[in-house]
């Protein structure tokens, strides 16, 4: 495998796991809004997308790198 | 060949013969996980089939060392563009050390270099470029001498052009935007502004230009870096900017949204948030260069041109880097010398001082060394070149300086890995400070009369998602450690480079640190504190005999003149500082371990020890007493007889070096504690100490045993640091904490230690400390401010004084808080360049008249 398919490969494989991670964060942050309070709707689909992105920013460094390690070793 | 299995072109120095072959062959194949070696002794080189996860090449290096051969290491250094934190470094260093062939990297942010040490076949340096663009940077091959000084000034240039273009842009229209939001807050200067200024959507049309303009960088760089896994600050800024900006567009265009509508547009945060961030870049890129004119100074020094003279005479104006070993060259007065030499016809003064730091102009004569890149004073010679390019004592100092500038303390590895976690740190504490405020703070806290801190607008219309939000963005931009990355780095370039300018040479940033801790110093006597040349120091005439000291010290000379016995050497010297006219000897009888018989002008003079006086039947009873009391004080007593009778006694000993007394006496003063380590008997040690003032001997010491000795103190909890000539003493000088060599001359590639001193001065001992001190002071500083504006920073910014002072930071200010932190390192770091070392202030030129004995 040369670098720029081990590089391709990394990248399928890490947005496999941070987008379901994120994507669980916001929706958890969703579910917690919905079930808290009376929060308006556009608070609730902003503060999903803000808590999205971010779990987004630090599970995708994270995990690419777990990633790329774990495919080096193999 | 399957997947996990992998070839590899290793290549192996020291190999002769085909018993290497099978030495290394039989070595790697005991590695487990290589399954196939083939060693050609003709290319040097092993060829390998190995399994990755099983064996390394470390442990192929090990095995190939173990055996008595090497892999021979290359080094490169790589200029590398786009950093701008801690984390960028370990970004940068991460992607090279994942390269299978690199030893060691270290990524030097000041300097934007990237120092590699890597096995050439293994990897190459387009392998090492393209990993470090891989994860969002440009790396090039950095060149050597004026074309490298040309390129840094270049990038630089290019660096401050760049994000001043960009500051013009984001400054003129946030200024506008600025005017624009607080419009119905100017008063009478109203009727001077338009008013459509004051529009929401006109103030984000004029936004705009600047997120994406002047602001873009940050979010094609971050975007970069996490498409490769990796998060630099970067990405706290293009997410501050970015979600200031969308919620200020969201609120514009559908203000009954719900995020606070027309209230809470805060354009004028991701415009002045921007502009700040740039401000702060450009700030940086205007200072970080002046760290770094050390080096920049020193590359200036190299004259361009060399006049040789040809073997017809003719003189030929070349390029310096044309002059080749051996050239004839011509120096006028006023003239650089452009490489280095010795002088071969003429006279002339020169200033060595951008080189030694020794203010006064040395004179040079025939016979006599000269600099490259020193300056002729006075006179016009000519002289033959000894060496030149690399190996030209400039070329050697700006590679030291180089490298120690480019070298990593353990203080600043640590903050680097601080400054590297950080931002996933920030970031998990943005969610956390929006989750906070989102579920609980708003309900509890939440003042509609509340404002930011430094601005009149309040938060009336807000609402729970743009007041979390806020808080959330400005903890990011807040708590960004750009000051962390820079505060060791800058420092230590400065250091190293102001130490360069008073000829004190740390080979490494670590050993600036060290030197800073140092409690003990050990001196070696000979050739360190003393010259290490015996010299007349005391005359004594018989005064019971018409003899004076003059007369017996020129019959004295007279009688050795021909010797080339130290002590017979030292006692012609003393006689022609005494300016006395020697005569021939008619003649001269040597007598090993006595001394020497010869006739003088008629006149038969005995000059030696006891024992030849008794031989001889000469009776001294009469000196005996001044003599003993001169061998108490350690000197070596020649006995004199002219004509059979006791005339006289000359003692001769070893005199302490200039500066010696007062480097002593200024190292008390910093606390540290001062010991002699000699090989001279206790009695003669013990007088040496006292006259130079050290505090503790260790006498009757071996050379060889000096290492032990070294370690022995260290055993008592001590950091301690050995002063010696760097070359004797090389085992203790690498034992110590801290070696210095010192009066190593110019031909520094050559030393041990990790300081080179290149006068003879001892009291650059006190210069280096002074240095390393004020460095790491200056370290801490910087660390200081860096960690207290984070750490006050991060707390405010998240709202922990609102619901006490109803006050919020807007984004911009924290954006303004964060660049003042950048920049406050920068220019504290600069305040060293007006360091100056005690010694130096003071510049007393006084010798010390004081005599201790010849030996070690």
């Amino acid at each position: 495998m040369d670098k720029d398919q081990m590089e391709m490969h990394v990248s399928r494989q890490s947005v496999m796991i941070y987008m379901p991670v994120s994507m669980g964060a916001a929706l958890a942050f969703l579910l917690a809004a919905s079930l808290s309070g009376s929060y308006p709707l556009v608070a609730k689909i902003g503060g999903t997308v803000w808590v999205g992105l971010l779990s987004l920013i630090v599970s995708m460094p994270v995990i690419t790198s777990r990633v790329k390690r774990h495919v080096k070793l193999q | 060949m399957t997947d996990t299995v992998q070839s590899i072109n290793l290549p192996i120095s020291g190999m002769s013969c085909a018993s290497c072959v099978s030495h290394v062959e039989g070595a790697l194949k005991e590695v487990p996980g290589i399954s196939q070696v083939v060693v050609n002794l003709g290319t040097n080189k092993a060829s390998l089939v190995y399994d990755p996860q099983r064996a390394g090449l470390a442990d192929m290096k090990r095995a190939v060392e173990d055996v008595g051969y090497d892999i021979p290491t290359s080094e490169i250094t790589l200029d590398v563009r786009g950093m701008t934190c801690a984390s960028c470094v370990a970004h940068v260093e991460g992607a090279l050390k994942e390269l299978s062939g690199v030893q060691e990297a270290v990524v030097n942010l000041g300097l934007a270099t990237a120092r590699v040490v890597y096995i050439p076949g293994v990897v190459t340096s387009s392998a090492m470029k393209r990993a470090v663009r891989d994860v969002g940077y440009e790396a090039a091959e950095r060149s050597a001498g004026t074309d490298a000084l040309d390129r840094e000034r270049q990038v630089r240039e290019d660096e401050i052009k760049h994000q001043g273009r960009n500051l013009l842009i984001a400054g003129t229209i946030g200024m506008i935007v600025m005017i624009g939001t607080f419009y119905d807050m100017l008063g009478p200067l109203k009727s001077l502004v338009p008013e459509f200024l004051s529009y929401k959507w006109v103030i984000g049309l004029l936004t705009t230009p600047i997120v994406f303009g002047p602001g873009r960088q940050f979010f094609s760089n971050s975007w970069r870096g996490l498409k490769h896994g990796v998060t630099d600050m970067n990405l706290l800024y293009a997410t501050g900017i970015g979600a200031a900006y969308g919620i200020a567009v969201i609120n514009t265009i559908f203000p009954k949204a719900g995020f606070g509508g027309e209230g809470a547009t805060f354009f004028e945060s991701a415009a002045l948030l921007t502009t700040f961030i740039i401000l702060g870049r450009w700030l940086e890129a205007l200072t970080r260069g002046r760290t770094s004119e050390a080096i920049r100074k020193l590359m200036k020094l190299q004259p361009k041109i060399a006049r040789v003279v040809r073997s017809d005479g003719r003189e030929e104006e070349i390029p310096a880097e044309e002059v080749e070993i051996g050239d004839l060259i011509q120096v006028r007065p006023g003239e650089g010398i452009p490489v280095d030499g010795m002088v071969a016809d003429g006279y002339s003064a020169v200033d060595e001082s951008m080189l030694t730091g020794e203010s006064l102009p040395v004179e040079k004569k025939i016979g006599d060394t000269v600099i490259g890149g020193t300056l002729n004073k006075t006179g016009a010679f000519k002289f033959n070149a000894t060496r030149v390019g690399k190996d030209t004592a400039l070329a050697q100092i700006i590679k030291l300086v180089e490298d120690a500038q480019a070298s990593k303390a353990p203080i600043q590895k640590l903050a680097d890995w601080v400054a590297g976690h950080f931002i996933l740190g920030v970031h998990m504490l943005a969610v956390a400070v929006f989750i906070f405020w989102f579920f609980f703070g708003y309900q509890m806290f939440f003042n509609p009369a509340s404002s930011f801190i430094l601005s009149p607008y309040k938060l009336g219309e807000i609402g729970v998602f743009g007041f979390s939000l806020l808080l959330s963005v400005t903890v990011l931009v807040i708590s960004c450690p750009c000051a962390v990355g820079l505060a060791t780095p800058s420092a230590m370039m400065a250091g190293t480079g102001k130490a360069a300018e008073y000829g004190v040479l740390f080979k490494g940033a670590e050993a600036i640190e060290n030197a800073s801790h140092l409690q003990t110093i050990v001196f070696d006597k000979t050739g360190t504190l003393t010259r290490g040349e015996p010299s007349v120091t005391d005359v004594i005439s018989n005064d019971l005999l018409d003899s004076s000291q003059s007369l017996i010290l020129r019959l004295a000379a007279s009688a050795e003149k021909n010797s080339e016995h130290p002590l017979g050497e030292a006692i012609v010297h003393g006689a022609q500082k005494w300016g006395l006219i020697l005569e021939d000897s008619e003649t001269f009888n040597s007598i090993p371990g006595h001394g020497v018989v010869a006739n003088v002008a008629g006149q038969t003079v005995l000059l030696g020890n006891r024992k030849l006086m008794q031989e001889n039947e000469v009776d001294f009873t009469a000196l005996m007493n001044q003599a003993e009391t001169l061998e108490a004080n350690g000197k070596t007593v020649m006995f004199v007889a002219v004509d059979g009778k006791p005339s006289g006694l000359i003692a001769v000993a070893d005199t302490l070096k200039e500066y010696s007394v007062e480097a002593i006496q200024r190292l008390h003063k910093m606390g540290i504690e001062t010991v002699m380590i000699t090989g001279d008997n206790q009695r003669t040690a013990q007088a040496i100490a006292h006259q130079v003032g050290i505090d503790r001997v260790l006498a009757e010491v071996l050379p060889q045993d000096k290492a032990e000795e070294v370690k022995k103190l260290q055993a008592l909890g001590k950091k301690v640091g050995m002063v010696g000539d760097g070359v004797n003493d090389a085992p203790a000088l690498a034992q110590a904490e801290i070696g210095m060599a010192i009066g190593s001359g110019t031909d520094v590639a050559k030393e041990t230690g990790d300081v080179i001193l290149i006068k003879d001065d001892i009291r650059d001992v006190v210069t280096a400390l002074e240095v390393a001190r004020a460095t790491m002071r200056k370290v801490k500083q910087n660390l200081f401010w860096a960690f207290i504006y984070n750490s006050l920073g991060i707390p405010v910014g998240a709202g922990l004084l609102y619901p006490f002072v109803s006050v919020i930071i807007s984004p911009e200010i924290a954006g303004l808080f964060m660049a003042i932190s950048s920049i406050t390192v920068t220019l504290n770091t600069l305040l060293l360049k007006g360091f100056k070392p005690t010694i130096r202030l003071k510049e007393q030129h006084h010798l010390i008249p004081v005599s201790v004995p010849a030996g070690d």
